[in-house]
């Protein structure tokens, strides 16, 4: 209540205009006074300076000089001072002590001590007010203390290519800034000094000199520059916007302000003549200015690197440019000078135009362009461009960033080579064996030696995992031609230069590495205190061998992507810089990054190992794990005869040699291979095991990281020997449940880890930190957005969408230096994150970027200060079939690495018929479609009763599936049995290899019995021709052939082996069966265009399986509802089948359309809106296309009365349909749809289909229990 | 025909207006339906056309409104995942949920003209739903309370305990006794669908309410 009168009062008009106008009055008011003051206070002082033009501050608090003192200061020094605060006008905020909730308010406003202001004025400029702020922006370490250190390193160091403080000309020559025509008339009005002064202030130049140049280089001290330097260039008035401005170019302005920076000395010593415009002493003659200019010219040419530092797309080009600017920089300044050819003795004059010099000069350091603008006026303007030209926002440079990055291929491959031991593994599970090139050759050899040479292998089955881990892989594959390097020191690395490179100004790498090391030093402080135990940090010694080192500043940052063991022996490491190795070993060769090649020979060690075993894991590029276990027992040889089989196969192939751990779990084989490396081979022995483990350090097991090694230390744990001593309850204590548990594990060599061959995906991501500058907000959305398109291509890539999205962003530290030691790095940050949950999941990268956009707003940061963004997406579940994104693009990434090896791809090339390996086609778009819908370890029930018809739903040709042919290796190929390709793959293939495809099956069914083990149909495996029911469903291709080609070819059913025929599945039983009474039923095949008459035949058919049956079948699915019901793919029927030909092997005709039956169209469901799932994120959840309750409802009513047994199909249709109103949370119309089929099941008079309602019910429980955490109430 | 977005100004508070009435209805209208306290203290209003009862006890009427005023910012920011009515029995153990599960398409548009006659008819479907709702569920015991429990999306619950709508009127973290529930049997009410709002009502009812 008081508030509303309050604000009633306050809007009366009481002559104000409300508090605005008279607080309005009264600062303006307020500042005219300060500005009529200031020349007075300035004649009565005597000093006087314009250091702080362009600085407004507001005093806030008890101060040390007080609030009084710092105003007359300002007034004396060309300040403002602020009586009251105002976010637009006051620049800086001086207090010495802020409670905690004014930070919080003044939260991105520049809150400094009052020191800043005094030792501003001893200093004679204004020094930066990073060091005097009162508390950091973002919580974290001070740089202090660092910054300070790092002063005195530099201007020990940088001495020489400074410009010497007693150089007499280059003093001549500084006044220029100030006399521009620019100059608000504030600061000419305060030029009268006496001479005193400027002597005063020149002496304590001279005796700052020395820290103000070291501290040129910290980039904090620049940042404080860019107020001054705007201000006297541009007048107080912009100097808000140009301060902006600079901000926003962090590296653009950089360059200008460095090169300020470096003539400071200088320059602060001289300000104050400036302003004495006609001052007798000053008089500027023309020969200093020309012996100056082309010095700082020199000076920056010292730096070409650091230039360019503010271009992004084509940095490349740049540097060139760079490296030649210095003499067009000079060449430049003679153009100038002609331009203005005669300086006159008046210095107002003549600096202007070397004003000009100076800042084109800078303009051309900046955007490598030649602008010739002799105004200094539009420097800001010019510094704008650049910075903006040269940002990373542009579009495709995310894709093109990735396509380029080195990390990013080689992160890549692991999932690529997961993805081709799957394919492998799903295609021998499809075709029941392979043959095995290697295995087989290993046999042959173990035969011929079988005399005795080989030792009889120990007929123990005990599992055995090889760890196959490539010899410094980028090496070995970068000399695998230049034999003249082996045995030499090489490293792999960008760098190919002797190991320098020029120092970039603006660059801090001191900085940086003084901070890593103080952090590790804070680090081991802490843990010490923590402990009081003064136990030397296991890594202490690692700060120096990463090479902090004073003199890196010049050394090359690239960094070492793996090395020789010669470069080894000489202390060089991965990951080292490459010029602080060259610094350890003069020899270092380094050698290229070679993609190409790192492709092929990994591909062909991963299908050297896929030759003796499908049972691999891959962990990189080149490192798998084998599970060998197997293939052990079955060849009876030993596990190092196998490894040297592997290794011996590997060197020849790949001329790279491996490296074979072998023990009893990963754990152990990982272990050993570290100690068969280089080249050599150990099998750690079970009995070994303890031994063997005792002596390992904590840090060789797997998840034991930095950190946790230093916390085992400080437990006086180094080895697993000591780990062992610890007690289980102790470790869970000390590290969690779960770790302390594997810890323990782990120790005593126990890990029960499987060799996976599938790995699932957890999160699809897409992260840049590389060259992430943005100066204004758009920029970083449009990055976000482009970075959401990425993401977008990657999930559509692996076939999945999230839900999650995570927003992550690496901002700059406070404090750290604006411009990082790594070119286009991002130097020290703080990493912030934030996530989204989404309603459901996507890929989509608009509704991504939109999410992003919003996390990114709601951090609030500053644009500038972001050096890396990333989204990721996680709770990923499996994509319903997009127009094009659909799965088998999961497979591209093999596609592509096989591309390189099988370049094109004619059918008639396909391996074929004959040898009972048929066609790759199907096989591989079948593996890879299976991968989505069902792991491939379980293939038989689900492909053959899948209900999801709609997994590659797409125009007549896939068009993906050319590509998946491709993806064929010659090794091992086969067609799957027609009852395990999903039929709209098939269709979706082209013409010419679906032929092929049913040729062959053709073939195979052709002789049964006289190729009998590839060909019977009744294997265990690969399951046999329910071909026919297949084929059947292809009311929409009446003119193909092949759709009853196969009925006819199924084998008599006398040659059927009945004792195979009872081993097979249940299921498979009955579509045999019901293929074999299809066979007999003449009028299918007529009628095999109308599904609807079809769908007819084929409902009585199924009556025949036993209730006993059905209701086992129902079991079994009952055990695994959670992954059949919300199975990803459920969603595909409602909306995308319409384009799809045939959904489903078994065409549930009553669920279709019921009005279709009568009707006899050819594609049932082209009707439903196909709109419907495009434009709306979530497709409405439909029953064979029926949305509305009362269209679901006949829809059910149909099903249930016109058909005796209900088929598994058409239940899987409706659990699916329920899981999606779940999903959709739509409860109410599940119930409904639930209730209404209970009273329809309940009251058939088949006891099937009360069994049928009793099973879509459980499921659905399930689903509802999972999401809501209670069951339905079914009354 | 004039469309708007969710991010045009008021959106939020359209939604967020709409919701927090019915969700007063509502709440009045559970407590007389589940008899929560004695009928004497309802009284036949109209909404939506439609009866309801609505409590004259101004205290409970207090507490509701100022409920519902914390509710509202939630809403508004697309926070609020779900408003709960609980009814405990005497041991403050639930009996019953009524689980109101609020989303908000994140971008679609809507258009003006039908917007609000469309959603009343939606909204007062779900009030006929809640008054017959005695029929499927069983009675409750003697001596229940209620409480209004808002699961919030993301790390809103940090905003909610910095930022206080109304002084003196908390929320708390609800307790995970009060939360959950053990062999809950879930009957779903009504769901509706509107270009603004998508909400479904359903009861999580205990399965031995004595």
């Amino acid at each position: 209540m008081s508030r509303d009168g309050w604000r009633k009062k306050a809007s009366e008009d009481d002559g104000w205009g409300g508090r605005g106008g008279y607080m309005a009055a009264k600062i303006s008011k307020l500042e005219e006074q300060f500005q009529k003051d200031a020349p007075r206070e300035k004649q009565k002082d005597g000093t006087s300076s314009c250091i702080f033009s362009g600085v407004a501050i507001y005093v806030n608090g008890y101060t040390d000089p007080c609030a009084d003192e710092l105003r007359r200061l300002m007034m004396l020094h060309g300040g403002q001072f602020h009586l009251y605060y105002t976010r637009s006008k006051t620049t800086h905020i001086i207090a010495s002590n802020l409670p905690n909730s004014k930070i919080k308010e003044l939260k991105g406003e520049k809150v400094v001590r009052p020191e800043w202001i005094t030792d501003s004025i001893k200093a004679g400029r204004l020094l930066s007010y990073v060091q005097y702020q009162l508390y950091a922006k973002q919580k974290g370490l001070n740089f202090t203390s660092v910054c300070a250190q790092g002063k005195q390193d530099l201007s020990s160091r940088h001495e020489p290519s400074k410009p010497s403080p007693s150089h007499p000309q280059s003093h001549s020559i500084k006044p220029q800034p100030n006399n521009t025509q620019t100059l608000s008339k504030e600061v000419l009005k305060s030029t009268h000094t006496n001479h005193t002064a400027t002597n005063f202030t020149e002496r304590t130049n001279h005796q700052l000199d020395v820290r103000l140049n070291g501290s040129c280089s910290i980039i904090s001290e620049d940042d404080a520059e860019r107020p001054r330097v705007n201000g006297i260039h541009d007048g107080d008035d912009v100097v808000d916007d140009d301060d902006d401005a600079c901000a926003l170019l962090p590296r653009g302005s950089q360059d200008t302000l460095l090169t300020n920076g470096y003539v400071h000395p200088v320059n602060g010593a001289l300000k104050p003549q400036d302003s004495f415009a006609e001052h007798p002493p000053h008089v500027v003659d023309t020969g200093s200015h020309q012996s100056h200019l082309p010095q700082a010219e020199s000076r920056d040419g010292e730096e070409p690197s650091c230039s360019y530092a503010g271009s992004k797309t084509n940095s490349h080009q740049r540097s060139l440019i760079s490296t030649v600017s210095p003499a067009k920089q000079t060449g430049l300044y003679n153009m100038q000078k002609d331009l203005h050819p005669k300086p006159t003795s008046n210095p107002g004059t003549s600096a202007a135009p070397q004003k000009g010099n100076l800042h084109s000069q800078t303009r051309v350091r900046l955007n490598g362009s030649y602008h010739l603008s002799p105004n200094s006026s539009t420097l800001a303007d010019s510094n704008n461009q650049p910075g903006r030209s040269g940002q990373g926002a542009e579009a495709g440079i995310i894709s093109e960033f990735f396509s380029h990055s080195r990390l990013h291929h080689i992160s890549t491959w692991r999932n690529e080579f997961s993805e081709y031991v799957n394919t492998l593994q799903s295609r021998r599970h499809a075709a029941g064996g392979t043959v095995f090139s290697g295995k087989e050759k290993l046999k042959k050899l173990k035969a011929n030696c079988s005399s005795g040479s080989l030792m009889a292998a120990p007929q123990v089955r005990q599992s055995c995992i090889l760890h196959v881990d490539m010899d410094c892989f980028f090496v070995s594959v970068g000399i695998r031609h230049r034999p003249d390097l082996i045995g030499k020191p090489v490293a792999v690395t960008s760098n190919r230069g002797p190991g320098r490179v020029a120092h970039r100004p603006g660059a801090n790498p001191q900085l940086e590495f003084q901070y890593y090391q103080r952090k590790q030093k804070q680090y081991r402080k802490e843990k010490t205190d923590g402990d009081l135990e003064m136990t030397p940090s296991p890594h202490g010694d690692e700060v120096p061998s990463n090479g902090v080192d004073l003199d890196l500043a010049a050394l090359s940052m690239a960094e070492i992507a793996s090395c020789s063991y010669e470069a080894r022996q000489a202390g060089v490491r991965n990951g080292m810089f490459f010029g602080r190795a060259k610094q350890l070993c003069p020899d270092l060769q380094s050698v290229p990054y070679d993609f190409q090649a790192y492709k092929e020979v990994a591909l062909s060690m991963y299908e050297t190992l896929a030759s003796y075993t499908h049972n691999i894991e891959a962990l990189s590029c080149d490192e798998a794990l084998v599970d060998a276990t197997n293939l052990l027992v079955e060849l009876g040889v030993t596990p190092d005869d196998l490894a040297r089989a592997i290794r011996e196969d590997i060197k020849q192939k790949t001329g790279c040699s491996a490296s074979v751990g072998m023990g009893s779990n990963i754990l152990l084989a990982r272990m050993a291979t570290r100690k068969a490396k280089p080249n050599g081979q150990y099998f750690l022995r079970s009995e070994e095991v303890d031994d063997f483990i005792r002596d390992q350090p904590v840090s060789s097991l797997p998840g034991v990281g930095r950190s946790m090694s230093s916390k085992l230390t400080s437990l006086d744990v180094s080895t697993c020997g000591d780990l062992q001593q610890l007690s289980i309850c102790r470790l869970q204590r000390e590290f969690g449940p779960r770790t302390g548990q594997t810890l323990f594990r782990f120790c005593r060599g126990l890990d029960d880890r499987p060799v996976r061959s599938e790995k699932e995906r957890k999160s699809v991501s897409a992260e840049m930190n590389y060259n992430i500058r943005f100066t204004q907000v758009e920029e970083a959305e449009s990055f976000l957005s482009n970075l959401s398109m990425e993401v977008q291509k990657r999930l559509e890539g692996a076939g999945l969408r999230g839900r999650r999205i995570t927003l992550k962003v690496m901002m700059r530290k406070a404090g750290a230096p604006v411009e990082p030691a790594k070119y286009g790095g991002h130097g020290i940050c703080d990493n912030f994150a934030r996530s989204v949950l989404l309603a459901q999941p996507t890929d989509s990268g608009q509704l991504i970027a939109a999410e992003a956009i919003k996390l990114f707003h709601a951090m609030k940061l500053d644009v500038k200060d972001m050096r890396g963004v990333g989204l990721q997406v996680q709770q990923l579940e499996g994509s319903h079939a997009g127009p094009s994104g659909q799965g088998p693009s999961r497979g591209r990434s093999i596609k592509d690495l096989l591309l390189a090896k099988q370049p094109a791809h004619s059918p008639k090339k396909d391996p074929l018929p004959q040898d009972g390996l048929p066609s790759p086609s199907s096989s591989s778009a079948f593996s890879s479609n299976q991968e989505r819908v069902t792991p491939p370890s379980s293939p038989l029930p689900s492909t053959s009763s899948d209900p999801m018809p709609g997994t590659s739903k797409g125009g007549p040709y896939h068009p993906h599936t050319p590509n998946h042919v491709r993806t064929c290796l010659n090794v091992s190929i086969e067609v799957p049995s027609p009852s395990q390709v999903d039929q709209s793959v098939l269709e979706a293939l082209p013409v010419d290899i679906r032929k092929q495809v049913e040729q062959t099956w053709r073939q195979r069914e052709e002789l049964p019995s006289t190729s009998s083990h590839l060909s019977t149909p009744p294997r265990t495996s690969s399951s046999p021709p329910p071909g026919p029911s297949l084929v059947l469903q292809l009311p929409n291709q009446p003119g193909q052939p092949c759709t009853t080609g196969i009925i006819l070819e199924l084998p008599d059913f006398s040659q059927v082996d009945p004792d195979v025929f009872a081993a097979l599945p249940r299921e498979l039983q009955e579509e045999l069966c019901s293929a074999y009474r299809n066979k007999g039923n003449a009028q299918v095949h007529a009628q095999a265009q109308c599904s609807a008459v079809e769908q007819k035949k084929t409902f009585p058919q199924l009556k025949q399986p036993a209730v006993g049956k059905l209701k086992r079948r129902y079991k079994k699915k009952n055990t695994s509802p959670a992954k059949k019901g919300p199975s990803p793919q459920k969603k595909l029927f409602p909306g995308n089948s319409p384009a799809k030909s045939s959904p489903s092997k078994t065409l549930p005709l009553p669920l279709k359309q019921p009005g279709l039956k009568t009707e006899n169209v050819q594609c049932p469901s082209t009707d439903v809106p196909e709109t419907l799932s495009k434009f709306n994120p979530r497709p409405v959840p439909t029953l064979a296309g029926a949305y509305e309750f009362s269209d679901i409802r006949t829809l059910l009513r149909e099903w249930v009365t016109t058909i005796s047994e209900p088929m598994e199909e058409d239940i899987l249709q409706v659990v699916k349909y329920c899981t999606e109103l779940v999903e959709d949370k739509d409860l109410e119309k599940l119930y409904l749809v639930i209730k209404y089929m209970k009273r329809l099941m309940q009251q058939s008079s088949e006891s099937v289909w009360s069994m049928a309602f009793d099973f879509i019910l459980d499921n659905v429980q399930v689903v509802v229990q999972q999401t809501y955490g209670s069951t339905l109430k079914i009354s | 025909m004039a469309t708007l977005t969710r991010q045009d100004l008021n959106f939020g508070q359209v939604v967020a207006d709409i919701l927090c009435e019915f969700l007063e209805v509502a709440i009045h209208l559970i407590l007389y339906v589940r008899e929560i306290y004695p009928s004497g203290i309802f009284q036949k209003r109209k909404k939506y056309n439609v009866p309801v009862q609505m409590s004259c006890h101004p205290d409970l009427n207090q507490y509701i409104q100022d409920t519902l005023h914390c509710v509202k910012p939630l809403i508004e920011k697309n926070e609020a995942e779900k408003v709960v009515v609980v009814i405990m029995d005497k041991e403050h153990h639930p009996v019953e949920r009524f689980v109101f599960e609020i989303s908000q398409p994140p971008l679609l548009s809507i258009s003006s003209e039908t917007l609000l006659s469309h959603v009343e008819q939606l909204l007062r479907a779900m009030i006929l739903k809640i008054s017959v709702c005695d029929a499927v569920l069983d009675n409750n015991p003697p001596g229940c309370t209620f409480t209004v429990l808002v699961h919030t999306r993301e790390a809103a619950t940090r905003n909610m305990e910095k930022v206080q709508v109304i002084k003196d009127f908390p929320w708390i973290v609800a307790d995970e006794q009060e939360v959950h529930m053990e062999e809950a049997k879930l009957i779903p009410l009504k769901t509706m669908t509107s270009d603004i709002l998508k909400m479904q009502l359903y009861v999580e009812e205990k399965t031995q309410k004595t």
